[in-house]
């Protein structure tokens, strides 16, 4: 086991590690602590409109899924009536991605039923997003390759050595840089996390609706109980108002879970590189991969799970 | 003591003590799924999603706080 390990490619990674390594330490190259803002800043301007570094990334983050979908079905044949049988054998990439649609969908069968056909394609397109979008941000030079441009009035700056941002102070008269990077991980702006919850939640009443036309609506205003008296009916009016509230809050927490955990497992990469460099960082690199395709999974998962209890009546759980 | 000390105890206490009932919790959570496994190991699956889910909905508690810790520090 051990031995496989000593490739020439894993040498020449090493070496190159050990390079880049000593480089920066001759040259004497500090860069300033990690900046951390907590919103996107805008790279480029198209019109009138401010694009940011997580706009940006997230349409990169299409393309990549784009090109992906494409790689997959590449080699499906067109006319599938005839098609060998050895020609609809997947290979490769296309055999995973379909091991993994497939995993997912018998999964979302599982909870949903007969529903699954509406669910899935909006789940998992969600899934999918989510996951690359998480990710994206652990890739190396995501983060750290910018613009340096002159901090808001008040703000320190620091000065700069050719393109590379050190850790000295700007001397006083000159102005010093900040760096505005590239990409920025999707998931890490509070804009995509909420228009994802939106869509989520805006979902989950529209196939209420779907599947049981305005009686979707007696959840949130319930006269039913005013049949067993004036108090019943009261409570039942106060659990209308509270399902209202409680879908409004699933924003709140849909958004926040996924921008608080990416945003907080980037701040900890950053602060760990800082304090610990190039050891420590290395298994909490393996955390966030974890926790990216974790909160992509739940934000998946919890969709599902709304979705499907949007359908069934209301009360109906309680006596069958 | 300055407003930005302040700021940043009031911010470390939010997430610090926010984030303990939710520890507590979702140490329940998986303590009790590992021995529904280990009862009945067919129905790891099942459990290990709902379990999942558990956790998400005890894990929220903590984001608010998050929510909170970060309102203080950078708004």
């Amino acid at each position: 086991m051990l031995k496989k390990l000593f490739t020439v490619r894993n040498l020449v990674i090493l070496l190159l590690v050990v390079a880049l390594f000593v480089v920066s330490g001759l040259l004497g190259l500090k860069v300033p602590p990690p900046e951390v803002s907590l919103a996107a800043e805008p790279v480029l301007h198209i019109g009138g409109f401010a694009v940011t570094n997580a706009l940006l990334t997230a349409w990169i983050v299409m393309i990549i899924l784009v090109v992906a979908a494409l790689i997959t079905t590449r080699h499906y044949p067109k006319d599938l009536d005839n098609a060998k049988n050895s020609d609809l054998v997947p290979s490769g990439f296309s055999n995973f991605v379909e091991w993994m649609v497939e995993g997912f969908y018998g999964f979302s069968e599982s909870v949903a039923g007969k529903w699954v056909t509406k669910f899935f394609p909006i789940i998992m397109t969600i899934f999918l997003f989510i996951v690359v979008s998480n990710w994206i941000g652990l890739i190396p030079g995501v983060g750290t390759i910018g613009l340096l441009e002159h901090p808001a009035s008040g703000a320190e700056g620091f000065a700069a050595k050719g393109a590379i941002l050190t850790a000295q102070p700007a001397a006083s008269g000159a102005e010093g840089f900040i760096l505005v990077p590239f990409l920025r991980a999707p998931s890490t702006d509070l804009n995509f996390t909420v228009a994802l919850a939106l869509v989520a939640v805006f979902m989950a009443q529209y196939f209420g609706v779907a599947a049981q036309k305005l009686g979707y609506f007696k959840k949130f205003l319930d006269l039913s109980g005013f049949k067993q008296g004036a108090f019943m009916g009261v409570i039942q009016l106060f659990v209308g108002v509270l399902e209202l509230i409680s879908e409004l809050a699933r924003i709140i927490s849909y958004s926040f879970r996924l921008f608080g955990n990416i945003f907080a497992g980037e701040v900890l990469l950053a602060v760990l590189a800082f304090l610990i460099p190039y050891v420590v960082s290395l298994p909490f690199l393996g955390l966030e991969l974890f926790v990216g395709f974790i909160q992509a999974f739940v934000f998946m998962m919890l969709a599902l799970v709304f979705f499907t209890l949007s359908t069934i009546r209301h009360g109906e759980e309680e006596h069958h | 003591m300055d407003v930005e000390g302040l700021k940043a105890i009031g911010a470390a206490l939010a997430i610090g003590l926010g984030a303990l009932g939710p520890g507590i919790g979702i140490g329940i959570i998986g303590g009790k799924a590992m021995e529904a496994m280990g009862r009945n190991p067919e129905a790891a699956g099942n459990i290990r999603t709902n379990m999942i889910l558990g956790i998400v909905f005890a894990e929220a508690v903590a984001i608010y706080a998050l929510v909170i810790a970060l309102l203080l520090k950078f708004v």
